[in-house]
């Protein structure tokens, strides 16, 4: 098998991501002014709000996902919020409910009460708006195909005027959909996002059509920080610091071998 | 049921028009106008010139290296996207001005997509083009198949087609995410002239580094219109530029008006906040 | 002549449904809601379109010898996940969740790890400083990266407000440049639909 730079460059980056994984170091971080506005969201908001938690995203971005999700829900869960789990992605929804089960037997919550998950709607957008309108038309029963009006903490909602707002927990644009399409009935967007999705929603949450982001592994390493408890975040910060790096040298290398060739041929 | 409900619900309430949304429907009442004028009005259809896209330019040579090369073209519209959304139909349109090309040229089209009704839109533009070109024997309904709904899987699918045959030409049109630089790469990899383009403003910066040729945003949607010179597809573009250049003064207006209000009394509140 | 009646319909409810965005009268919400309704249903119909053109495309690869292995691996997946959720059903422990959790979930995540690896070779590759307008640019990604790192002692003081500013200021600028130019472009997009103009998504023609 013929090797290229690139195999090579492929070679040294799972080295590296793999090493540091094992090693188990952690960071400490400054906390980012997005990171800390999510926090002082949800601080702010009295116990007992409802919070709609919408798992739009794929099994894929679990990894990244996942810690940022844990935090999030933990802070939640502490704060006494009520929690109304629902998916958009088909992927997101056993994912969404495991963490959701997870995260509340940790603060003894009760499901039907504390917490509730509704299950998988398809057509994103057609869901959106239709919750606006009315969450019980569309999730008539919950995903443990338990009836609406049976479950405590369902029976007095309505539509997105009885929510503080949602929590979209997303690997791709799908939190736009809930600007875009949410926005209508003034629902409040939060979001938990992959790093890589940063630079989409920042022009919504400068312009204030988002209320707070979450973003990437650093995000929920800062979140962990936050609340205090340890978690995938950090973990991961020393793998993904270590990469950021390896590509900084490497557009450094690259640059390097481009000027003496072109030194070359001039 | 829901129409019994419909004319139940008629009675209660008087709120026909949302007062609050007035600055919308005000707004969405001269873009449509605009639109209108220059799609329908004589004098504004009449020709007039489109700047050269360098990406477009390029449309040709990529279908003429396939053909060259005895390779397959590939043309991918992304996973983001959905038929309603208007990039697929953009990059619908270009597909039927590819797919006409690749048809007199007899290259092999392959078009892998997430999206069974896209599957079955392109299928018909496809089939079309080709009567359109004189060749309807030359298509093959099985090139344009549906992959998977998730977003890896199609990204998986689609390297392996592209591992696999070796497409001397990719096309990357439509509303792409996280899958665009695997798939970029993967085609540069094998040596492939990639023209990409889409409305995922942080793909872009991906498609930019990894590819031949970038349709930046709205480029894609006067691509079609470049390509085929259809004027009610140009008319709109015309529209697009003159809505801009009234945003713009709009913009300008409110900064300034904005900057000396808060300057004068230190408010931020005035006409342009709503 | 039936694309006629399709252009009708398309006109009729665009009409509608943008009438009714700017009604606060619960007939307009009743409408929404309906149609919101709906759109699922057809969704549900959509993908047995899929569905068709997936066995079909699978079962005339295999027959003629076409990637047969990937081909059969597909159809195997195809079969044995509705088999098990109909057997076990979908929920917490059930065969159908292992398979997701242990099989599908470790694929997809590879597949999204092959990113970064990609990152690391377009990197090398494509990011070179070949003008003026390219350095300066070269050197905001530097900025931004390390921001996102874990950067320490005085880099840790400045470096994410210039990152911040990058951010917020000339990234955001470009950004919103190109978002309202991809906004107008599909609000054309969508009147020549509505209008009857544009029929590529009929497959076509005029």
């Amino acid at each position: 098998m013929h090797l290229e730079t690139r195999h090579w460059i492929f070679a040294g980056l799972f080295l590296l991501v793999g090493l540091t994984l094992v090693s188990g170091i952690t960071l400490d971080l400054p906390v980012s002014p997005d990171t800390q506005r999510m926090y002082d969201f949800i601080e702010e908001l009295p116990e007992g709000s409802v919070l709609l938690v919408s798992f739009d995203h794929e099994a894929s971005s679990l990894p990244e996902i996942q810690p940022i999700t844990l935090a999030l829900l933990r802070h939640g869960f502490e704060h006494k919020l009520c929690l109304v789990g629902l998916a958009l992605m088909a992927e997101g929804t056993a994912i969404g409910y495991r963490l959701m089960c997870e995260t509340a037997e940790e603060f003894d919550a009760e499901y039907g009460t504390d917490y509730v998950f509704l299950g998988f709607r398809p057509q994103y957008i057609a869901a959106i708006l239709s919750m606006g309108e009315s969450i019980k038309a569309t999730f008539p029963e919950d995903y443990l195909s338990r009836p609406y009006d049976s479950l405590a903490l369902l029976r007095p909602l309505g539509n997105y005027s009885d929510v503080v707002g949602v929590l979209s927990i997303a690997d791709g644009s799908f939190t736009t959909h809930w600007v875009e399409y949410g926005g209508r009935y003034e629902l409040k967007v939060l979001a938990g996002v992959t790093a890589a999705m940063v630079t989409t929603y920042d022009p919504y949450l400068a312009s204030g059509q988002m209320q707070a982001m979450v973003s990437g592994l650093r995000g929920a390493a800062e979140y962990e920080t936050l609340i205090n408890r340890g978690g995938g975040g950090a973990r991961g910060m020393l793998a993904q610091t270590s990469a950021h790096l390896y590509v900084i040298l490497l557009v450094i290398l690259g640059n390097v071998s481009y000027f003496l060739k072109r030194r070359r041929t001039n | 049921m829901n129409f019994c409900y419909i004319i139940a619900t008629v009675t209660n309430d008087p709120g026909w028009f949302d007062i609050e949304r007035l600055p919308t429907l005000i707004a969405a009442v001269v873009a449509i106008a605009i639109v209108l004028y220059t799609t329908y009005h004589r004098s504004s259809r009449e020709k007039f010139k489109v700047r050269e896209i360098p990406a477009l330019k390029a449309v040709e040579e990529a279908i003429g290296r396939a053909t060259e090369m005895a390779r397959p073209l590939l043309y991918t519209p992304g996973w983001g996207g959905d038929i309603q959304r208007p990039t697929t139909i953009a990059s619908l349109n270009m597909l039927a001005h590819v797919a006409e090309k690749t048809a007199r040229y007899d290259c092999r089209l392959v078009f892998p997509t997430h999206d069974p009704v896209i599957m079955s839109v392109a299928q018909e533009v496809v089939k079309e083009a080709y009567v359109r070109a004189g060749y309807p024997d030359r298509f093959r309904q099985e090139d344009i198949s549906y992959v998977s709904s998730s977003q890896f899987a199609y990204a998986a699918g689609v390297d392996g087609m592209i591992s696999r045959l070796k497409p001397a030409s990719i096309f990357l049109l439509g509303t792409f995410e996280a899958e665009s630089l695997i798939l970029a790469e993967t085609g540069n990899s094998i040596g492939a002239i990639q023209i990409a383009g889409t409305d995922s403003t942080i793909q872009l910066s991906f498609f930019i580094v990894a590819c031949d040729y970038t349709l930046i945003g709205e480029e894609l949607f006067a691509a079609s219109g470049y390509l085929s010179g259809d004027r009610s597809i140009l008319a709109s573009v015309r529209a697009q530029d003159i809505l801009k250049v009234v945003i713009m003064l709009i913009l300008m207006v409110a900064t300034v008006w904005s900057t000396v209000t808060f300057i004068s009394n230190g408010s931020t509140e005035g006409w342009w906040t709503f | 002549m039936d694309r006629r009646i399709a252009v009708v319909i398309c006109f009729a409810f665009g009409l509608v449904m943008f009438a009714q965005y700017f009604s606060a009268h619960p007939l307009a919400h009743s409408v929404n809601q309906t149609v919101a309704d709906y759109w699922q249903i057809i969704f549900a119909f959509a993908l047995i379109v899929g569905v068709v053109g997936f066995l079909n495309n699978n079962f005339q690869q295999v027959r003629k010898g076409q990637d047969r292995p990937f081909r059969l691996l597909s159809l195997a997946g195809f079969v044995i996940m509705p088999v098990l959720a109909m057997i076990w059903g979908i929920k917490a422990g059930t065969p159908f969740l292992w398979v997701f959790e242990n099989i599908q979930v470790p694929l997809q995540s590879t597949v999204f790890a092959l990113l970064a690896f990609f990152v690391a070779s377009a990197s090398f590759r494509g990011f070179r400083a070949r003008s003026v307008p390219a350095a300066i640019l070269l050197s905001a990604a530097l900025i931004i990266l390390i921001s996102r790192s874990f950067a320490t002692g005085p880099l840790s003081e400045w470096l994410p407000d210039v990152a911040e500013w990058i951010r917020n200021n000339p990234s955001m600028a470009a950004r919103r440049a190109i978002l309202i130019g991809i906004g107008l472009g599909s609000l054309t997009t969508s009147l020549r639909v509505i209008l009857g103009i544009e029929r590529t998504w009929l497959g076509g023609g005029k």
